[in-house]
């Protein structure tokens, strides 16, 4: 009996490694461990708020176009529009930070989740990950946003008239 | 039977569309004339009318008509504001007020608050209100604005659902919760936006949840207890779909075993849409409840091939069993999101010599639809808008026909696709007039560019794989406000509007019409030519259903839900930065100068003669 439980318990185990190293995005099992979280608020008083986390991927450009990836991947252009421009969620193209535009900020919004909809992606994306979604959100309106938006080719669409297609025939 | 026409309105008819031409336009473009059109009183029968409004629609067969003839074409030009009231919301409202017994009752967007106007007193103070206490994380599941379209009055209760998938009655006296049922799950996306449409002793609603890989279905409730009767998906197996022996599909297309499984991929059937969000109708003679189905998931056809049964289509169903007796799909493998949700007008029409007891379908793939509603046979499909996705419809077949070049496929970008994903008409109901016998459409006049990208499925996340950007039609205006002949099948007028028409409409027996602008603007317009006989610049956008009763002092009332959003607009209410035109699923492009016009909030308004 107790055989078959280690049994079990070592194939849970190489099961679970299994699924850390499958970097497909979606069927990841394993999830970042939040760092400390940083603060939101104003700390009252007006003292320094604690040390921020370094984003490990600060500047870095094959993180930068991997973040880009990642934000179709995990369907956050889903949700904050195909370059950040919101829609469900929030713009992240705008100055307006709710949860604060620091790196550790941004990445304890995406890893805890908020109240208003916003989900914790904490249990479901690697924190590697996390900080490289982080890296791509803050380079938006920047000359090194990867994949910045473009607008509609609509010349061309403005002409015919309204109800231009034939009935349909018997 | 009926001749086809009267001289006598034939006259009235013509002099009308010279009056039509005059007629002074506030519009952001310039008036149409009117160009084509009999009036037609309307022969069938018309449910009775006792000045209240106790259902989405008015009436089972979703009408939106008014006999109500106080406020007419001569004096609408003098109503005045009579009472309003704040919803203390910011986001979009899409509902209809109920008025029952001398009270009126407000649904609100999130976070769905009920409210009860006493009529009876002046300026109509709050009785009571009722909050049913969704929870927050719903908001972040709810695909376009956070959205409730309403509810109906059943046997002393207010029966509607909530954002986050529960469905209320509400004691319609005092505010009290008589019963409270979990539909939804927010976890795997789903969430309910539709109005709960009270059908005999059943309520039915259905779920959202089309860009999340939500099965869509359809449930009954007992109206009194809110215990669950019937449930019916929209993909997935026979048994699921409750089609057994009696379901009888017109085309060969819809026939076969099992088609909501056979039509996709292996297991795709369980994460691919065709929620019931949108409008139902009901046959009292049939006994047959009538409701649309959503858009297949995700929006990138190249990542589940085959029909997709049962999505973008209607179904026919037995109102106290839920079997399905016949079932239609208007876009077969939906390539562009074209929801099969709209409003479905019952009427009894002579068509070809013989009344024929049809359903009118203005569709979101652009064509006005008239099926035989007893069997699901399509009698005729014509354009109301501009259409370049498809070429028609073949009536052999009942098949559309799509055009091959604007089919998405990876790596091309689709440009000049038309109408755009919210259609040639959305959720947006038009409203009937039998005195008219025309169809009062408020709609779009939208293209865009669609790139498909691939897209994994992740529960209660986003799942649509498409990067659309859309953009006013041909004239550049992205809305209109159209009247139409649903016997002749053509255009009677049109007027064109700056921004989508995203407001319901309402028809009175005044001949009267009333509709909203997304700028703000109430209008009232001569139902037989069109020409404007008053409008009343609201607080903000009117996304809301006008609706029309007779006050407690026997004198007639109009109501309407002024506060902008909807997926129209959610580049106001989501406060979204259109330098990225795919925002919002590519709407925010379409209205992004809709923020220099309007501001988001709540507001009831209600008019009345002086």
């Amino acid at each position: 009996m107790k055989t078959l439980f280690y049994l079990l318990a070592l194939s849970g185990l190489i099961l679970a490694l299994a699924a850390c190293n499958r970097d497909n995005g979606v069927a990841v099992a394993s999830g970042a461990t939040p760092p400390i979280p940083t603060t939101v608020g104003p700390v009252p008083g007006g003292a320094t708020p604690p040390a921020a986390h370094a984003n490990p991927f600060s500047g870095n450009e094959v993180a930068l176009t991997e973040g880009r990836k990642l934000f179709n991947w995990y369907n956050c252009s889903g949700c904050h529009g195909g370059h950040a421009g919101g829609g469900m969620g929030p713009s992240l193209r705008d100055e307006i930070w709710l949860y604060g535009n620091r790196d550790d900020q941004i990445f304890d919004s995406i890893a805890q989740g908020r109240a208003h909809g916003m989900p914790a992606w904490g249990p479901k994306i690697p924190e590697q990950q996390i900080w490289k979604l982080v890296t791509y959100i803050k380079s938006l309106r920047t000359p090194q946003e990867p994949d910045p938006p473009l607008m509609p080719e609509q010349e061309g669409i403005v002409k015919g008239s309204i109800n231009s297609v034939p009935e349909a025939q018997k | 039977m009926r001749r086809a026409c009267r001289p006598i309105f034939v006259f009235f008819a013509v002099a009308a569309l010279f009056v039509g031409c005059n007629s002074r336009s506030h519009t952001s473009q310039p008036e149409n004339p009117p160009h084509g059109g009999v009036m037609q009183p309307y022969a069938g029968k018309l449910p009775p009318d006792d000045g209240q409004w106790t259902m989405p629609a008015k009436d089972y067969g979703a009408y939106r008509y008014s006999q109500l003839d106080q406020i007419n074409t001569s004096n609408a030009k003098d109503l005045k504001l009579a009472f309003t009231f704040s919803t203390g919301t910011t986001n979009g409202l899409e509902a209809a007020p109920l008025v029952v017994n001398n009270t009126m009752y407000i649904i609100t967007s999130f976070p769905n608050m009920l409210y009860a106007l006493d009529l009876t007193k002046p300026g109509a103070p709050m009785k009571w209100a009722y909050d049913p206490k969704p929870v927050a994380s719903a908001k972040g599941v709810a695909c376009c604005d956070l959205v409730n379209r309403g509810g109906s009055y059943y046997n002393g209760k207010i029966i509607y659902a909530t954002l986050d998938g529960y469905v209320v009655g509400v004691n319609a006296n005092d505010g009290h919760e008589v019963w409270k049922t979990k539909v939804g799950d927010i976890n795997i996306g789903e969430t309910i936006t539709m109005a709960a449409q009270v059908v005999k002793d059943k309520v039915l609603v259905g779920n959202s949840g089309g860009e999340f890989g939500v099965r869509g279905w359809i449930v009954a409730l007992n109206a009194d207890t809110g215990k669950l009767v019937w449930k019916a998906y929209n993909t997935g197996p026979d048994k699921d779909v409750l089609i057994g022996l009696r379901f009888k599909p017109f085309y060969d297309m819809d026939k076969g075993k099992d088609l909501g499984v056979s039509t996709w991929n292996p297991d795709q059937w369980k994460i691919g849409g065709g929620n019931v969000w949108g409008w139902i109708a009901y046959d009292p003679d049939l006994n047959i409840v009538y409701h649309g189905t959503g858009n297949p998931g995700p929006w990138n056809p190249d990542e589940r091939p085959g029909d997709n049964k049962w999505t973008s289509g209607i179904f026919a169903r037995d109102a106290d069993t839920g079997e399905a007796l016949w079932y239609y799909q208007w876009s077969p493998h939906d390539m562009h999101d074209y929801d099969g949700i709209n409003e479905q007008i019952l009427l009894d029409l002579p068509i070809d010599g013989k009344t024929r007891k049809v359903l009118v379908r203005p569709e979101r793939n652009g064509y006005i639809y008239v099926l035989d509603r007893t069997t699901g046979e399509v009698l005729s499909a014509t354009p109301y808008g501009h259409i370049t996705t498809s070429s028609g419809v073949d009536l052999k077949t009942g098949r559309l026909k799509v055009n091959e070049e604007l089919k998405p496929s990876p790596g091309k970008v689709v440009h000049g696709a038309c109408p755009a994903a919210p259609g040639v008409k959305d959720w947006n109901p038009s409203a009937f007039s039998p005195k008219t016998g025309f169809l009062y459409l408020p709609h779009n006049n939208l293209c865009m560019d669609w790139e498909s990208v691939e897209t994994g499925y992740i529960a209660g996340t986003p799942y649509v794989g498409a990067d659309v950007k859309m953009y006013p039609g041909p004239g550049g205006n992205g809305g209109v406000f159209s009247a139409w002949d649903p016997i002749n099948k053509k255009e009677v007028w049109h007027f064109d509007d700056r921004f989508p028409v995203w407001s319901g409409a309402l028809a009175t027996a005044g001949n009267v019409v009333f509709y909203g602008t997304m700028d703000g603007w109430f209008i009232a317009r001569d139902a037989q030519d069109g020409h404007e006989l008053w409008r009343f610049k609201t607080g903000s956008g009117i996304i809301g259903q006008p609706i029309t009763y007779k006050g407690p002092d026997g004198k007639q009332y109009v109501a309407i839900l002024s506060g902008v959003g909807g997926w129209a607009g959610a580049v106001v209410t989501g406060g979204l930065d259109v330098r990225d035109p795919t925002a919002a699923l590519g709407f925010a492009n379409a209205t992004a100068e809709l923020p220099k016009y309007t501001n988001k909030g709540g507001m009831l308004y209600v008019f009345q003669l002086p």
